[in-house]
């Protein structure tokens, strides 16, 4: 196609796209999981939508506006999808809805310059939607590295639709695909139905347009990735990073840095100076206690929230940005799929679990990639049971970590054979079928240092926004509650189950029920307690026990609710509340009755 | 829901569970079965012609399909019938 038809066909579109149009051109950004459609979207409209190296970050719909030429457009992300008819998954029928509807005017196709004919198949059901669109080869960078490369003009010729070659994460191509996109055009591809014929067409056309040489300059990766799947280093490499995740979060976040920010900065520095400023100049006992007495909002909220949680979840972050992005996470899901097979799940099942510990309530939106409405539920299920979150592991490992390795052990321990109990349960007792286990292995990649700044900052951002304030109602919480003597009632009513059952000072019935409000809040409740010196080991270890198992946040519970039905939700916690006290009550008697000391 | 097949010579094909790390094919068929496995193979780009390198058997079944990595449990691998690849020496 010459330069010159190029231009009179892009200005001709443009002034018809101009013309037609009272509202901003709604483009969607649709493609395979993976391929960078969330990149391409940040590049497009300036906002940050998390970017990882597995399929399925992205599981919801994200709009933004961006400027094309001198048309507002409104820029539509949304989740992978490998196909548009057939058996789809809940991710896939939330793309295929912006598609079908009135949702977008132009659709943007990313595709992974690697993977053309998998594109093209998808290319081919997208034409069925009967919209303007344009083809974006992206990661094209990487498709060399392999040795592939894609005749972009001949593609486009064939397609008559604008092809435009991009490598996303460093912006390049960008300028090309806002030109291209007021040149969109409906694609010429031959009407086809049935998948067969769909991937014998893109088999053709992608044999016409592409070369793979046997060269390969990637390696390095291609060694990493060998070794992350097999058995024999795979689960080396697996114990390392559980260690590295360990001494990085649990040794230096919750131990160094906790000591450096509690001890020193708010021990010694903060606190004395706020309650000598309170001291000094508020009269009304009751406003001192307020913000400095024993439920103070800044020696109990601030303290908490800022000195205890956020250098182990900012810790926490970081290392877990970095798995993300490498596309290692996946790759786990080869050595549990047994495991989860036989709770009726399967080996995908291992991402929204992995997820689950930065925060279980995304992880709960996150199950929309697993297959089947059954092992959406047990995936809820376990997620709300056993998977602490970024910040209660902080605790867990601030508490535990500073007892015994074998306290932890214990923990993990006996929540993991809960989870698997309930889990063998679920899959036996809930009607409906588990699908099989077929996931696409993400590349190995070097993470990007930038990404990993931006993901990391956002989400500490997100706990400093929503979380911290969460924390200072908390504490005013219970701050009335203590006055208004409701305090002592729950300690009281709950006296007969934590201190008989569960064998834990009365105070801790408290810090369960305000567990629920938020989950590292309780967890936070009990790093204090154990700080004092108020919990022996095998209580913590109790007391964690029961405060992993044990009800979500409120969070948590409203994405249960919107997710799956409130009727759910409250099975759930219905399920969920008993045992976590039976089994922190059976730990505790085992624990004391063998004698064990931590 | 379909089931795939293309007509082939039945020489040399077998199903992708019964092959050996370091194996290379191309896929022949798919059996179909009611939970759309087809579907969503097809989807991933495991069509029939598609070239197949079969990288470890052992946890979970991992291949290389054209450009794609894919691990599948065993059942699926053993839907997966896999012929010689053409022209060869």
């Amino acid at each position: 196609m010459s330069c010159h038809i190029a231009h009179e066909q892009a200005a001709a579109a443009a002034s018809r796209l101009l013309t037609l149009r009272s509202r901003p051109l709604r483009v969607a950004l649709v493609g395979q999981p993976n391929v960078g459609k969330s990149v391409v979207f940040g590049r497009l409209t300036g906002r940050y939508v998390t970017v990882s190296n597995y399929p399925g970050t992205t599981v919801a719909v994200t709009k933004g506006r961006s400027m094309v030429g001198a048309q507002v457009c409104d820029v539509i992300d949304t989740p992978g999808v490998n196909a548009l008819e057939g058996t789809l998954s809940e991710d896939e029928r939330i793309a295929r809805e912006v598609l079908s509807g009135d949702g977008a005017d132009v659709v943007v196709q990313i595709a992974d310059a690697r993977n053309l004919r998998r594109a093209l198949m998808l290319t081919s059901q997208i034409a069925d939607f009967d919209k303007p669109m344009v083809l974006a080869l992206n990661m094209v960078d990487e498709a060399w590295a392999r040795g592939i490369s894609v005749d972009a003009d001949a593609l486009a010729a064939e397609l008559q639709v604008p092809v435009v070659e991009m490598v996303a994460v460093e912006g390049r191509g960008l300028p090309e695909l806002r030109d291209a996109i007021a040149r969109a055009d409906r694609p010429h591809v031959p009407a086809l139905t049935h998948a067969v014929d769909r991937a014998a067409w893109a088999h053709s056309l992608t044999e016409r347009v592409r070369r793979v040489s046997a060269l390969s300059l990637a390696y390095v990766q291609e060694a990493l990735a060998r070794a992350t799947r097999r058995p024999v280093t795979g689960l080396p490499i697996l114990a390392a990073v559980l260690y590295l995740l360990y001494l990085f979060v649990g040794v230096f976040g919750a131990q160094t840095l906790v000591g450096l920010l509690e001890g020193t900065v708010f021990g010694k520095g903060i606190n004395p100076a706020a309650i000598w400023t309170v001291d000094r100049f508020i009269p009304i006992p009751l406003v001192r206690d307020f913000l400095v007495g024993e439920y103070g909002l800044i020696t109990m909220g601030v303290t908490y929230s800022i000195a205890i949680v956020l250098p182990v979840v900012a810790t926490f972050f970081l290392m877990f940005g970095f798995l993300e992005d490498s596309g290692y996470i996946p790759r786990l899901a080869i050595f549990c799929d047994r495991i989860f097979r036989s709770m009726g799940l399967n080996g995908k099942a291992v991402l929204p679990m992995v997820l689950g510990l930065g925060c279980d309530t995304m992880a709960t939106m996150t199950t929309r990639i697993l297959g089947t409405p059954k092992e959406r539920l047990i995936a809820i299920l376990l997620l709300a049971l056993g998977i602490p979150c970024s910040a209660q592991l902080a605790t867990i490992l601030g508490i535990l970590g500073g007892i015994s390795f074998a306290a932890l052990a214990t923990l993990f321990g006996v929540v993991l054979g809960q989870m698997f109990a309930v889990g063998w349960l679920a899959a036996r007792v809930l009607k409906g079928e588990r699908s099989e286990f077929i996931l696409e292995l993400p590349p190995i990649r070097w993470p990007r240092l930038g990404n990993l700044v931006t993901k990391t900052r956002l989400r500490v951002w997100w706990y400093l926004g929503e979380a911290v304030p969460l924390f200072l109602v908390g504490t005013a919480l219970l701050f009335v509650l203590d006055r208004l003597h409701v305090l002592g009632l729950i300690a009281a009513a709950g006296r007969p189950i934590v201190t008989g059952l569960l064998g834990l000072p009365a105070q801790t019935a408290q810090i369960l029920v305000m567990g629920f409000l938020r989950r590292d809040y309780g967890a936070a409740g009990l790093f204090q307690l154990a700080r004092e010196g108020q919990l022996s080991g095998v209580q913590s270890v109790v007391a964690l026990t029961v405060m992993t198992l044990f009800v979500p946040c409120v969070a948590n519970f409203l994405m249960m609710v919107r997710e799956r039905g409130l009727k759910t939700g409250l099975a759930i916690i219905g399920i969920i509340t008993p045992i976590a006290i039976f089994t922190g009550a059976g730990l505790n008697h085992v624990l004391r009755a063998l004698g064990v000391q931590f | 829901m379909s089931s795939v097949r293309l007509v082939f010579s039945s020489d040399g094909v077998r199903a992708l569970s019964a092959m050996r790390a370091g194996d290379r094919g191309v896929v022949v068929a798919i059996e179909a079965r009611e939970n759309g496995r087809v579907d969503r193979l097809l989807s991933l780009g495991v069509t029939p012609g598609a070239r197949v390198t079969v990288l470890q058997m052992f946890p979970g079944v991992v291949f290389q399909c054209d450009q794609t990595e894919l691990a599948v449990e065993r059942g699926v691998a053993d839907a997966i019938l896999i012929g010689p690849v053409e022209g060869r020496s």
